[in-house]
This record gives structure tokens, C-alpha cells and sequence, in this order.
């Protein structure tokens, strides 16, 4: 068993670093370096960045108190809450894609807040509010696996301490967990950045406009322009090893899944 | 002085039932019981922590009974301490001293003051995952008492520490309440705390007070058999009293009868405690009433002393030093006279639906005289 194992571990280690070997191997430096001074590149990091910025923060927010009330209180209907925040992570980012477009586009709500000069569809904005949608759960999951693992009478003490409830929260349980949070903004920062699927469903795949670095890639293959679909590639994976390094270093005792 | 009148909450599986206290200024006062007894939820509610369903909670003359746990000046130490790990020893003790918004200078003098106190003062700038339990204790307390508050709560601050430790801490709490002139209320399952640190104590079980009083009266008068097993007397007798003259005779179950000074009749336990139990080779005259012969059944080494189980028509244990059993020779089987004094037998009435679970609450004063 052990052999096989071995065996088949080494190979699996060879397959993976060889693809990404190629790719760094098709693309040398000059040629990275040539294709990072191109606009539409320049557009699809800055979009990128900022997108991506902005929906892990609006995550981090939001999901600070969804996930503390799923590990600390008992309330009716818990597991059907749990379930339905859960659903974006199973869902596959195209079907969520075009739920989203449906929502804005077709429903009454959807219909009034583009009304109230939120407008998603096809804009920078949809690129965000699909990011979130799409990336929400796992910050959910990671911050309340954070969470459930810190004793609540750590709080306790505080109180007793002078801090108020929000103050407790804030003073020691988010301190302690920042691990958690550390690791879930890495996975959700690098998921943002990534994220090809809901994206382009709902904010469209439009050059110099809502062009995301993996929809540069897109749009770039189609076109037949490899030398651009590879830089914007190797900047993504580029990403994704720092982003592994960061979850690696610190993910400690938290689980992501 | 903390009063509580009427306490009662649900909280998951473990109910506080109408629950009455008064514990007196300057008082160690230890709640013994079983777990699930409802022994943290109690001191949680009176920290503050849970809001009672019906009841109060005063304190002097404050009451406090929906006060936030900040503004009630009641210091917390749990069983596992919750020193804050990602802050140093010093910033923990002087953690309630920032809320409270006192000057840095003067912070750092009070954190030294109990620092010193708790001769803990070469570990402020350590973290607390790298103290021993016996540390992380002293910081948990010093963190709680940098505050002076007028009560501390200990919810069993010894269990995790080892014997030798939990020893010295006891030592510890002594020269802090001797100090500091804190009230402590802790809870526990150890005797040992009991004798060395309690001035009363409240038996607690199924989240009601059953016993309440000053420690050497609640040991030599147990309110039921719950008490009495729970605080290990380890003679309890079955039987039946009746008065004789101005005498009370204990006929048990098995075995021959005895006397007791209690004017307790009719179905009865008797207890006895073991350490009450002298031990002779031959009878002998004495003002002690009751003095039964019997046989050695077994001899059990438990530290510095020898518990002897005797065979007199009923088991009957007797606690001797190492040193008495190895003079009268005991072993299995040894003849032997066991002799104790009516006054050390306490009879507990046994209710006529003999359900043990239904014995009613005694409050103090109602404890029986002997």
C-alpha cells in the first residue's frame, strides 16, 4: 500500500508541476514583462484588483456577523439558515450566474434597485456583487469554524472585565480569531480574482470595460492572442501560489471545509 | 454582602431552581455538588453572565439582578482560566484596568502591586500559552483581583492542577482572601478545598440548594443520604430509632443495635464517619456508649492512614494512622472492638415514601442537634 501510494503521489506531483511549468516555460520573462505594459492587461489587473478588493471586504463584513450568530446562538429554522447560505458554495458559478442576471433583470426587486441607480447588469458593479455572491459562503465557513473553536466564556470574562458585548467580541474573540479571518480573506481574495463564471453571466465579457483578468484570458484565447492569454494566466497562477503561501502560513487549526 | 433571593434560570440542560443565598462580607463560601448540579450556571447568573428567569440578586444593598456583568464589580476565574492568548501575562491583568480607562502609570503600579502579590511579576511579558497551569492560575487571579472587586467567583479553580500545586494554591487563595479581604464564592468537587479554605458551605444538587451551613456542621449533620454519600461519610446505616429512657437506640437493618444522641424516631439512616471510630484489642471502659466487637474484612492503605473495614454484624469502616494499625496488630480476620460515641452517630430521618430524591431541602436551623 505504502509503495503504490508513494507512487501514486510522485506522479500526480509530476503532472501538476509540469503543466505549470509549461506555462511559465511558453511565456519567458521579456515576453511577461512585454505583455504587462499592454493597456488591455494593465485595465484587466486594475479591474481585478479592485473588484476584487472591494467584494473581500463587503465578505469579510457581512460574514463577521452571519458567521458568529451560526456558532454562538440557537435560533429557529438554524439549519435551514445554514443551508441556504451554503447553497452558493455547491452551486456551480455559471447557474449562479444566471440566477443573479434573473434577479436583476427579471424580478420587481431586481428592477427597483436598478431603478434606484444600482445597476449590475453588464457594469464594474455586477463584477463585485457576483463576487461576493459567489465567494460569501467560504468566509461563512471559514469565520465560523474560527469561531465555534474559541470558548465563549473567554467573552464571559471579559464582560466581567469592563468590556461590553461588542467590545468582548471585538477585544478577544475576533483577536483570537484571526487566523481564521487571515485565511478566509486570503481564499476569498484569491477566489475574487479568479472568478469566471457568475462574472461574466451577469457583468458581461466587455473589452476595456468589465474585463477581469481571467476574462482577458477568455476573450484573449478566442481572439487568438496566446502571447496576452498566457500573461494574464501567469499572473493569475502567480496569485494563487502567494495566496496558497498565505493560507499555508496562516491556517492554523482552521478548517476550511 | 451578596443576597439572592429566589434564583431561578434554564439554561440547556443544566436549571438553577430557586435558589436562596446570603454570603457574608469577607466570607469563603464554597457550593459543593455533583456535575450538572447547575453549579456554573449559578455563579455565570450571578456574575451577571445569564439573565435569571425570576429571582434577584442584590449586592449590599444594590440590586443587581439585570446589571451588566461591567458595572456589577464581580471578578470571574474559570476552571481553564481564559487568560486572553493573544496577550502578554501583562496585558491580561491589565486588561480590565484599560476598559476602565485608568492612567498608564498608574495601570502599570497596579499590575506590579499584583504581580508581586501573586509572585508572578517575572511573567508579564510572557505569553499565557507558554506558563504551567499553576501560573496561568496565579494570572487569571491576579487579572480579576487587579480590579478589587467586592466578590470573586472561582469555578473550580484547582481542577486542572496537579496535587502538589493545588495544594499550594490553596495556601495561595488563603494569604489572597487574608490580604485582599475579598469575599470568594468558589464551587468544587474537592473535599480537601472545603476543609482548608470554606467558612460555609451549600450542597447543591439538581439546581436546588440542599444544605446550607458552616462547613463542620453540615459534615457531622448531613440533611439526607445524598449529602452524606456525597460527602464521602463512609458509615451509613439502615435502620430503624427508637427511644429508650433518654437514650435513642438504632436498630439496623442487620446487625446489633447501638446508640445515638439524637431525637430523630422511626425509619432512619444513621451516619458515622470513619475518622469517629476507635479501635481496640480488648473493650475498655470509656463514656463513649457504644463499643461493638467484631472481625477485621479488609485493610486498605490510603496514604498516611488505614481504612478498616470491620465485620460487627454490618460493614463499619474505621479510620486509623499506619502507625495504630501496625500497634494493634490488625489484619483479616483480627478480632477487634470498635468503639464511638452516640453523640458522633447522626440519624436522618428516612420519609415514609423512603424516595431518597424526595427528601426535603433543610434550611439552616432546621439542621438537627445532636
Amino acid at each position: 500500500m505504502r509503495k503504490i501510494a508513494l507512487a501514486i503521489t510522485i506522479i500526480l506531483f509530476f503532472i501538476i508541476s509540469a503543466t505549470i511549468l509549461g506555462l511559465f516555460l511558453y511565456s519567458p520573462l521579456p515576453v511577461l514583462a512585454q505583455s504587462l505594459t499592454n493597456p488591455e492587461i494593465q485595465f484587466a489587473i486594475g479591474l481585478s484588483l479592485v473588484t476584487s478588493v472591494i467584494s473581500t471586504i463587503i465578505c469579510i463584513a457581512v460574514a463577521i456577523p452571519v458567521a458568529y450568530a451560526l456558532a454562538r446562538y440557537q435560533f429557529p429554522g438554524k439549519w435551514i439558515a445554514t443551508l441556504v447560505l451554503t447553497v452558493p458554495l455547491t452551486l456551480p458559478p455559471l447557474v449562479a450566474g444566471i440566477a443573479l442576471l434573473l434577479f436583476f433583470g427579471t424580478t420587481p426587486w431586481g428592477r427597483a434597485l436598478d431603478q434606484a441607480g444600482f445597476v449590475v447588469i453588464f457594469t464594474p458593479l455586477g463584477i463585485i456583487v457576483a463576487e461576493v455572491f459567489v465567494n460569501i459562503p467560504y468566509m461563512i465557513r471559514i469565520l465560523r469554524s474560527a469561531f465555534s473553536t474559541i470558548n465563549p466564556r473567554y467573552e464571559h470574562v471579559a464582560k466581567t472585565l469592563g468590556c461590553t458585548e461588542t467590545g468582548a467580541f471585538f477585544q478577544v474573540t475576533l483577536p483570537m480569531a484571526r487566523h481564521g479571518l487571515l485565511a478566509g480573506t486570503v481564499i476569498t481574495w484569491s477566489k475574487a480574482i479568479g472568478e469566471f463564471g457568475a462574472v461574466p453571466m451577469l457583468a458581461g465579457a466587455t473589452t476595456m470595460r468589465t474585463e477581469t483578468l481571467p476574462i482577458a484570458l477568455y476573450l484573449n484565447i478566442s481572439g487568438g492572442n496566446l502571447d496576452l492569454a498566457v500573461a494574464a494566466a501567469t499572473i493569475l497562477i502567480l496569485i494563487s501560489l502567494a495566496a496558497l503561501c498565505a493560507v499555508e502560513y496562516f491556517d492554523k487549526g482552521v478548517h476550511v471545509f | 454582602m451578596l443576597r439572592i433571593e429566589s434564583l431561578s434560570i434554564t439554561l440547556d440542560e443544566f436549571p438553577v431552581r430557586d435558589v436562596s443565598l446570603e454570603i457574608r462580607p469577607g466570607e469563603y463560601f464554597i457550593i459543593l455538588g455533583p456535575t450538572g448540579a447547575g453549579k456554573t450556571v449559578l455563579l455565570e447568573t450571578i456574575a451577571g453572565i445569564h439573565a435569571p428567569d425570576s429571582g434577584r440578586i442584590f449586592l449590599g444593598d444594590r440590586e443587581i439582578t439585570s446589571t451588566e456583568p461591567r458595572s456589577r464589580n464581580i471578578g470571574m476565574v474559570y476552571q481553564d482560566y481564559m487568560l486572553f492568548p493573544h496577550l502578554t501575562v501583562g496585558d491580561n491583568i491589565a486588561f480590565g484596568l484599560h476598559r476602565k480607562k485608568i492612567s498608564s502609570d498608574k495601570q502599570h503600579a497596579l499590575v506590579e502591586e499584583m504581580s508581586s502579590l501573586l509572585e508572578i511579576s517575572h511573567l508579564t511579558k510572557r505569553y499565557p500559552g507558554t506558563l504551567s497551569g499553576g501560573e496561568q492560575q496565579r494570572v487569571a487571579l491576579a487579572r480579576a483581583l487587579v480590579l478589587k472587586p467586592e466578590i470573586l467567583l472561582l469555578d473550580e479553580p484547582m481542577s486542572a492542577l496537579d496535587g502538589r500545586t493545588r495544594e499550594r494554591m490553596r495556601m495561595e487563595l488563603s494569604h489572597i482572601r487574608k490580604h485582599t479581604g475579598t469575599t470568594i464564592v468558589q464551587i468544587t468537587h474537592h473535599l480537601d478545598d472545603v476543609f482548608a479554605l470554606a467558612d460555609r458551605i451549600a450542597i447543591m444538587r439538581e439546581g436546588r440548594i440542599v444544605q446550607i451551613g458552616e462547613t463542620s456542621d453540615v459534615f457531622m449533620h448531613p440533611a439526607d443520604i445524598f449529602i452524606a454519600e456525597f460527602l464521602g461519610i463512609s458509615n451509613i446505616i439502615r435502620g430503624n430509632s427508637s427511644r429508650h429512657g433518654n437514650i435513642t437506640r438504632v436498630t439496623p437493618v442487620a446487625g446489633p443495635e447501638f446508640f445515638a444522641a439524637s431525637d430523630v424516631l422511626g425509619d432512619i439512616v444513621a451516619t458515622l464517619h470513619a475518622e469517629d471510630v476507635i479501635l481496640s484489642g480488648e473493650p475498655f471502659v470509656s463514656s463513649a456508649r457504644n463499643c461493638l466487637p467484631g472481625t477485621a474484612s479488609e485493610i486498605i492503605p490510603f496514604g498516611n492512614t488505614v481504612r478498616v473495614i470491620l465485620d460487627v454484624g454490618f460493614p463499619l469502616t474505621a479510620l486509623l494512622t499506619r502507625e495504630s494499625c501496625h500497634d494493634l496488630r490488625l489484619e483479616p480476620g483480627s478480632k477487634i472492638y470498635s468503639t464511638f460515641k452516640a453523640s458522633a452517630v447522626h440519624l436522618i430521618q428516612v420519609p415514609p415514601s423512603a424516595q431518597r430524591d424526595e427528601i426535603e431541602p433543610l434550611i439552616p436551623g432546621n439542621i438537627p442537634t445532636i
